[in-house]
């Protein structure tokens, strides 16, 4: 499994978002994260955003980079973890 | 939804553009009766009432004072109606000579203002006693000279303004201390409120009113982005000073660049504030808005931040980064100052809706000029407090922080409250606003 964090410097969700996910890294360092900055990767991460164009968005993939489940938002970090136990195997 | 947020705004766009177009051809057309005034000396006094058919001072002086002239043979009164178009020469000109009628009512005696007023027994009582005084000695008629001069039917010339200045000396404001709704010194209007102890309702209204709109105001996220990534910018850098140098620069120019808007604002509320319609016309904009923005949130359902405009928002990106790490400090710290205007400038049509429906009710409060810009600087202290939270506390602690959008969305719909019930009370109870 692995988290795909879409975000921007300018966006205000995103900055609160960060801490919350620099904690839960840390708390779980098998976890395999990866950032888009939006406006460097504005293609791919349009791909993962869909037609609701709000971020932040964390992309919850299988091993073979199938969607699991998206995120949108600021999320609390007893969410995350859930989503990430649920998907952990997957 | 966003094709019908467009045609909304194209809706509110139109009738703004039509009703200033109707103003200008109103007044471009509209011509005044002339009359002549005549005070003959030691026997006739002319009062000149400047009201308002909205303003309940207004309403209460207009019955004492014609039974006060049907009551004396030698008692004219001239009464002219702020929206009325046939009153626009006169109170320009009246304007000119010096009598401030920025606020109504204002009763002219010949050379004697008075500002405001209360009741029959304390600005009424002054009132009499100034006509009893021009009836022995009516000294010059500073606005029958106006209108002997034409000042009815057309605007003076600067000239003739101080031609009429020199004949007639200064006009003195008789009563500087009656202002409408103000009671006199002996009555008590303060309330005992636990902890504070005796407050003045009518004295802390305005400055409440001001700091809850600023704060609200404030919570549009409209420039936030500009300074969230200016932070990150500026947490990069190795130089605290430098960081908190261009930081507090960037937001200062945002301020100022919003002060001079709402300046601008109240000086045309100020100017044309008399004229009725205007006040119809920021009703309706205001009740407008309010429902556009409670629709806003309750239709709204993203969550976080929207990336539209990224072209935009890119390019002013690029430019901040190339500007705050040049060399030169002062190179850096002017390019700061002229982006930070620049970006403001652009997002103020984001934020249009609370300052010019504030500005609008501060002007319909009677103060002085100092008084007026000291609430709009109390404002934008209120609106720029999120500002400064968040780039104090990111600097102290190095750390970038933000401000949940959902704050932002609730108060787009206590904002929308508040634009409604201000547009209704600015067409139904004006008076309601006039804290001061």
């Amino acid at each position: 499994m692995k988290v795909i964090k879409i975000g921007a410097v300018w966006c205000s969700d995103c900055v609160i978002m960060r801490p919350r996910w620099q904690e839960i890294e840390k708390e779980n360092p098998w976890l395999k994260t990866e950032y888009l900055e939006y406006d460097d990767n504005k293609a791919e991460a349009d791909k993962y955003l869909g037609e609701a164009k709000d971020i932040p968005l964390f992309v919850f993939l299988d091993k073979d980079g199938m969607v699991l489940e998206k995120l949108r938002g600021t999320v609390s970090k007893e969410i995350l973890l859930e989503k990430i136990n649920t998907y952990k195997n997957k | 939804m966003k094709h019908l947020d467009r045609y909304i705004k194209r809706i509110l766009k139109t009738v703004l553009l039509s009703l200033i177009f109707g103003l200008i051809l109103s007044i471009s057309f509209m011509q005044a009766e002339r009359k002549t005034v005549s005070a003959e000396e030691g026997s006739k006094v002319n009062i000149y009432f400047v009201h308002s058919l909205s303003c309940p001072h207004c309403l209460a002086e207009r019955p004492f004072l014609r039974s006060l002239a049907e009551g004396n043979p030698n008692l004219s009164l001239y009464e002219y109606e702020v929206s009325d178009p046939q009153s626009k020469y006169i109170l320009y000109n009246m304007m000119s000579l010096g009598v401030n009628i920025t606020a109504v009512p204002v009763t002219v005696i010949h050379d004697q203002i008075v500002s405001g007023y209360l009741n029959e027994e304390t600005t009424g009582k002054e009132i009499k006693a100034i006509v009893t005084r021009k009836l022995q000695n009516p000294g010059s008629d500073k606005v029958g000279e106006l209108i002997n001069a034409g000042g009815d039917s057309r605007y003076l010339s600067d000239l003739e303004i101080e031609s009429i200045k020199e004949n007639i000396g200064e006009l003195s404001d008789n009563n500087a201390d009656t202002v409408p709704g103000v009671p006199p010194e002996n009555e008590d209007s303060t309330i005992d409120i636990p902890i504070f102890g005796r407050i003045d309702p009518k004295l802390i209204s305005l400055p409440l009113f001001t700091a809850i709109l600023g704060f609200l105001d404030g919570f549009n996220p409209c420039a936030m982005w500009a300074l969230l990534f200016l932070i990150s910018l500026l947490l990069g850098m190795k130089d605290r000073r430098k960081m908190w140098i261009l930081g507090v620069a960037f937001i200062f120019s945002s301020g100022f660049v919003y002060f001079l808007f709402m300046a601008a604002w109240l000086k045309i509320f100020l100017v044309a504030g008399y004229v009725l319609w205007i006040r119809y016309l920021i009703g309706i904009a205001a009740t407008g808005l309010g429902g556009y923005n409670i629709r806003k949130y309750f239709l709204t359902h993203g969550k976080g931040c929207d990336t539209e405009d990224s072209k935009k928002r890119k390019a002013f990106l690029e430019r901040l980064k190339r500007i705050a790490q040049k060399e030169k400090f002062v190179l850096a710290l002017g390019g700061i100052v002229l982006l930070a205007a620049a970006v403001n400038t652009i997002e103020l049509v984001c934020s249009a809706g609370l300052p010019a429906i504030y500005t609008k009710v501060l002007a319909m409060n009677q103060l002085q000029t100092w008084q007026y810009y000291s609430y709009l600087l109390l404002y934008i202290f209120f609106f720029m407090l999120d500002d400064l939270a968040v780039f104090i506390i990111a600097m102290v602690t190095l750390r970038a922080v933000g401000i949940e959008s959902k704050y932002g969305k609730y108060s787009t719909l206590i904002g929308g409250i508040v634009m409604l019930v201000i547009g209704i009370l600015l067409l139904l109870k004006p008076e309601w606003l006039m804290f001061a």
